[in-house]
C-alpha cells in the first residue's frame, strides 16, 4: 500500500501525505515524488548519497529536500530509489539530515513519467494530526 | 453573484468586478463571459487568487484577469498585476515556474494544398531534429557554463551569433528577444546546470511545434501587413526557458519567502512571496528573471531555425522559395518595467503577466516599424486539435489592462481524466482523420493534450475582441504536431 494519496488536480500533481512522525513524512513524501516522475520504480542496487538542509520552516525544509531529490534527476541523471537514514532536528532553524540510495540513469531501465518543474508551497502546510503529521503537496509538471 | 463566497459583480458583457474588501488594496476584476464564468470558475480557486493577488504593496488599479483565468501557484494563470516601483514588490509568483513560457510564429510562401502529402514526413523530421519531452536535450552541442552565461546575457542575439538565425528575427522578437539589464550573475550554479544541454529544446506538458494552415482571416489588412493569406502553411512554437527558468523560480521563492519575515508582509499565500522591487533580494530576483527570460527566446531562436532547416530539406526548397520569416515572438510569463498611465499620470511599473500576453497598441514604441499601424501581434495557442489565433494589440489594452491580453485556452479536465477518456483509443487514428500528423514521446502525452482536455480557445478570443482588448486577425488549424 502506497503511503500517500493522489488528489485530483486539473493541471497537475497533487498528493496528501499522513505518516507518524516528521522523518516518515518527509520519506513517505520521497516516495510521492518519485511515483510521480517515474512508472515503476526501478529494482536496482545503488550508490548512497548524503544531504544537509537547513532552513527556517518546516515548509520550505520539505522543498529543499524533494527539490534536491529533482536537481539530482534532472541535471546529474541520477534517480533517489529510498531513504536509508534521516533525521530533523530543530536547534532555532530546522536541520535535516539524510542518507539516501540512488542510482544513475545510465545502464538502469526505468521510464520517465513526468518531468516536474518544481515542487511548490500552494497550500502545503505541515500539520500535526491525532496520529502524527499530515502534509499537501503540488508538484508542477 | 457569489462564486466561492466572494461577492462578484458584472460590469459589462466582458467585465465582472470583485470590490475590495478585507485587505485587498485594489479591487479585482476579471475580462470574461457568463458562460465561461458558470461553466469554468464556479468549482475554481483562480477567483480567491485574484483576491489574493489584491493584497500585494505598492498593487496599482486592479488586480487583473483575462478569461483563460484559472488555478495557478501564488497568481492564477491568466492575472495581471501593476507594482509601484517604490513601494511595491515583485512576485516569483506572478512570473510562475516557466519564466518567459512564450510562443512565436513563423510564416512561408507555401501553399497548404501544394505540401499537403509531405506532411507526414515534414513532422517526422521535425520530431527527429528537435528534441522533445521529459529532460530532453541536445539540440546543439552541450554548452559550458560561460557560454550558458553568454546566452543569459544576450538571449537570441546569441543564437543569431552564431548561425541560429537572422537579424531579421531579432528585430520581430518582443524586447529584440533580450532584456537588457538581466544579471546572470544572479542565476545559480544549479539552474546554469539544470539549462546546459537545453538550449534549442521542446520540454513535455503542453509545449509543442506545430505545422499549421492559416484557416480564416478576420481582419484583410492587418493580416496582409502580419504576411498572412488563406491557405498558407506557418509554424507555431511554444516553449519556454525549461529547466533553467524553474530553478531560477523555485530559488527565489525559497530566499523570498524567508526575506517576507524580513519585510513583514502577511500575504494569504505562501507561494505569492515577493519582495520590495527596490530591495536586494527584489532586485536579483528581477535581474535572475531577466536572465532566464533571455534563455528561453535563444530556446525559441534555436528550435524555429532547426524547423526552418527541415523545412528546406524535407520539400527540397530554397529559401527564397520557402520565404520564411518570424511574424513575431511573445512571451506569456513575465515581469517587465514598463510605462503605463495610473490615474492620469504616467509612471514606471512592474507589470506581472501569468499567463497574460503582452498587447501593445498601434504607433507603440516597443514594438517593430512595420506594425505600427496594426498593433502588436497577439498570439493565442489553442489545443492540438482544433485551432490558435492572431490577435493585434489596441489602445483599450493600454487603458484597461496594462498593455495585456489573453495567453490560451486552459485546461479543463486533469491529465488523469483525459488519459481515462483517452484509454482503449486510437488517438494517433483519430487526429489523423482530422487531418493532423502528430508525433510525440509517448502516447500519454496524446492522450493527457487531446482537445478535450482543454477549454475551447474560441471562447476566450472571444471576450478579448468584443472587450476590444485585442482584436481578431486570424485563425490557424495544425496539420502536423510534435510534442514531449
Amino acid at each position: 500500500m502506497k503511503n500517500f494519496r493522489i488528489i485530483e488536480h486539473t493541471a497537475d500533481i497533487a498528493v496528501e501525505v499522513r505518516a507518524p512522525d516528521l522523518e516518515k513524512l518527509f520519506l513517505y513524501s520521497a516516495e510521492a515524488w518519485l511515483n510521480a516522475v517515474v512508472y515503476t520504480e526501478p529494482a536496482t542496487s545503488g550508490e548512497m548519497k548524503e544531504i544537509k538542509l537547513e532552513s527556517s520552516s518546516l515548509e520550505v525544509l520539505l522543498v529543499e529536500f524533494l527539490g534536491e531529490l529533482n536537481y539530482l534527476l534532472n541535471t546529474k541523471r541520477w534517480i533517489y530509489l529510498n531513504t536509508e537514514k534521516i533525521s530533523i532536528k530543530q536547534n532555532g532553524k530546522f536541520k535535516l539530515t539524510a542518507v539516501i540510495k540512488g542510482t544513475k540513469l545510465n545502464g538502469i531501465n526505468v521510464k520517465l513519467k513526468n518531468e516536474i518543474k518544481a515542487i511548490t508551497f500552494h497550500q502545503m502546510n505541515i500539520e500535526r494530526t491525532e496520529s502524527g503529521f499530515k502534509t499537501k503537496i503540488i508538484f508542477d509538471i | 453573484m457569489k462564486i466561492q463566497g466572494i461577492e462578484i459583480n458584472q460590469l459589462t458583457d466582458t467585465l465582472w468586478e470583485i470590490p475590495k474588501q478585507g485587505g485587498m488594496l485594489v479591487p479585482g476584476r476579471i475580462y470574461t463571459s457568463k458562460n465561461l464564468l458558470e461553466n469554468t470558475l464556479q468549482n475554481d480557486e483562480a477567483i480567491k487568487q485574484v483576491v489574493n493577488v489584491a493584497h500585494l504593496p505598492g498593487i496599482q488599479k486592479y488586480s487583473l484577469a483575462m478569461p483563460d483565468i484559472h488555478w495557478g501557484y501564488g497568481f492564477p494563470i491568466g492575472g495581471v498585476a501593476a507594482t509601484d516601483l517604490d513601494e511595491g514588490v515583485i512576485s516569483p509568483g506572478g512570473v510562475g515556474y516557466d519564466i518567459n513560457c512564450g510562443v512565436r510564429l513563423a510564416r512561408t510562401s507555401l501553399e497548404f494544398d501544394t505540401i499537403r502529402k509531405r506532411i507526414p514526413k515534414l513532422v517526422e523530421n521535425l520530431f527527429k531534429n528537435i528534441p522533445t519531452g521529459v529532460g530532453a536535450s541536445g539540440a546543439i552541442r552541450k554548452l559550458s557554463a560561460k557560454e550558458i552565461k553568454k546566452i543569459l546575457e544576450k538571449g537570441s542575439q546569441w543564437a543569431v551569433e552564431q548561425g541560429f538565425g537572422t537579424d531579421e528575427d531579432i528585430i520581430f522578437t518582443e524586447e529584440q528577444g533580450r532584456l537588457k539589464n538581466a544579471n546572470p550573475d544572479a542565476v545559480s550554479d544549479r539552474a546554469i546546470e539544470r539549462g546546459m544541454d537545453q538550449a534549442g529544446t521542446l520540454g513535455s506538458g503542453n509545449h509543442f511545434l506545430e505545422v499549421d494552415v492559416v484557416e480564416e482571416i478576420y481582419d484583410e489588412e492587418k493580416a496582409g501587413i502580419f504576411g498572412l493569406f488563406k491557405g498558407q502553411i506557418v509554424i507555431l512554437i511554444h516553449t519556454g526557458s525549461r529547466g533553467l527558468g524553474y530553478q531560477v523560480c523555485d530559488d527565489y521563492l525559497k530566499i523570498l519567502v524567508e526575506a517576507g519575515n524580513k519585510y513583514g508582509f502577511r500575504l494569504p499565500d505562501k507561494q505569492l512571496a515577493c519582495a520590495p522591487i527596490n530591495s536586494e533580494e527584489g532586485r536579483n530576483y528581477l535581474g535572475a528573471m531577466q536572465a532566464a527570460a533571455n534563455f528561453a527566446w535563444n530556446n525559441r531562436q534555436v528550435i524555429m531555425h532547426l524547423a526552418k532547416k527541415t523545412l528546406k530539406q524535407t520539400l527540397g526548397v530554397s529559401g527564397s522559395e520557402l520565404d520564411f520569416h518570424l511574424i513575431y515572438d511573445v512571451c506569456h510569463n513575465i515581469a517587465k518595467i514598463e510605462e503605463h498611465n495610473i490615474n492620469g499620470e504616467k509612471k514606471k511599473v512592474c507589470v506581472h503577466r501569468k499567463g497574460a500576453t503582452r498587447a501593445f497598441p498601434p504607433g507603440s514604441e516597443f514594438i517593430p516599424q512595420k506594425y505600427s499601424s496594426t498593433g502588436q501581434p497577439v498570439l493565442i495557442p489553442g489545443d492540438m486539435g482544433r485551432y490558435s489565433y492572431v490577435l493585434a494589440g489596441t489602445e483599450k489594452a493600454m487603458e484597461e489592462t496594462f498593455g495585456s491580453s489573453c495567453h490560451g485556452a486552459g485546461r479543463v479536465k486533469s491529465r488523469h481524466k483525459a488519459l481515462k477518456i483517452g484509454k482503449g483509443r486510437d488517438l494517433v487514428a483519430e487526429l489523423k482523420k482530422e487531418g493532423i500528423e502528430i508525433q510525440a514521446r509517448g502516447y500519454r502525452t496524446i492522450a493527457e493534450e487531446m482537445s478535450y482536455a482543454y477549454k475551447d480557445v474560441s471562447d476566450v478570443v472571444e471576450v478579448m475582441h468584443k472587450a476590444g482588448i485585442s482584436v481578431k486577425v486570424a485563425k490557424v488549424r495544425p496539420v502536423g504536431v510534435i510534442k514531449g
